[in-house]
């Protein structure tokens, strides 16, 4: 079955997980099976969080756009969210991330890579930097962004089912 | 004897169980914190090193946890690393049946050691 689903949220944490929930719900009515359905809810919460955490920040009118699309044999989830000058440092680390994710021809090389690297970190140093490669191997999903003349971010993760 | 604690945050509860050969500590619920390191590192560090003290096999018991954020995975890889580099052995149980935690936890084998003190098992 085909569809899509829009949300629009607040840029708090506690959204997070109603939005999974709803996404899960929505994939589920589309027909979607059960592993499908968890990765891609994970796909959209892993998404989710890094617009808040990387977001517009004290504005909570900045709402977090999200949508998810069913057709074809491809899901697209979209998050979008608005960005201003602090974010710059963030949009060139998820260029790089991509483009070093799409290097490897098995995402699983890097997500083990990535490990590797956060391993070594300290304990008190609180970032992950796993979400996105967590989305291509476990999510199995492309990741692409851009950044738009009003300062929105798009960032999408594409499955294809088959 | 047995000794039990149980620590709560959010959604997410880890129950400890220590005997005299090991300390099990049992995931449940869903890891979602912005930040769940806080609440779960000072939890894996003081088991690893009781285990260190007191002998016994660390077990971290995933089977029941429902989901995970991947800030949730940064604090776990950092102990597993903890205890690569140690001398206490410690043991990751997962649910094989469940795809997530196949995917999750089985990439985690890169740190289990050639003499078995460290293992990744899927169950």
């Amino acid at each position: 079955m085909e569809g899509s689903m829009k949300l629009e949220i607040k840029p708090l944490w506690d959204e997070v997980e109603r939005v999974r929930e709803e996404s899960a719900s929505f994939l589920t009515s589309k027909g979607l099976e059960k592993d499908a359905v968890f990765s891609l809810s994970m796909v959209v919460g892993e998404l989710v969080e890094n617009s808040i955490k990387y977001g517009k920040q004290g504005d909570e009118k900045a709402l977090v756009g999200i949508s998810l699309d069913v057709s074809g044999g491809l899901v697209t989830v979209e998050v979008t969210n608005l960005v201003d000058d602090t974010a710059y440092a963030h949009l060139a680390r998820l260029d790089r991330t991509i483009q070093w994710i799409r290097g490897f021809q098995d995402p699983f090389e890097a997500y083990v890579e990535r490990m590797k690297e956060v391993a070594r970190r300290q304990m008190e140093d609180k970032e992950s930097g796993l979400g996105l490669v967590r989305i291509a191997y476990e999510g199995r999903a492309i990741l692409d962004f851009f950044l738009d003349e009003s300062e929105i971010l798009n960032v999408s993760a594409v499955l294809n089912l088959e | 004897m047995v000794d039990k604690k149980t620590y709560e945050n959010n959604r997410l509860c880890i129950e400890i169980q220590a005997d005299d050969d090991a300390i099990c500590l049992k995931w449940r619920g869903r890891s979602i914190d912005r930040e769940p390191g806080k609440f779960i590192a000072p939890i894996l560090l003081d088991s690893l090193r009781e285990g260190g003290e007191g002998n016994k096999r660390v077990i971290l018991d995933f089977r029941e946890l429902d989901y995970m954020n991947s800030s949730t995975i940064t604090p776990i890889v950092k102990i597993l690393e903890r205890a690569k580099r140690g001398t206490v052995p410690l043991m990751l149980v997962y649910d094989r049946s469940q795809k997530w935690q196949d995917l999750s936890f089985s990439a985690l084998e890169i740190f289990s050691t050639e003499d078995h003190r460290v293992e990744i098992k899927g169950m």
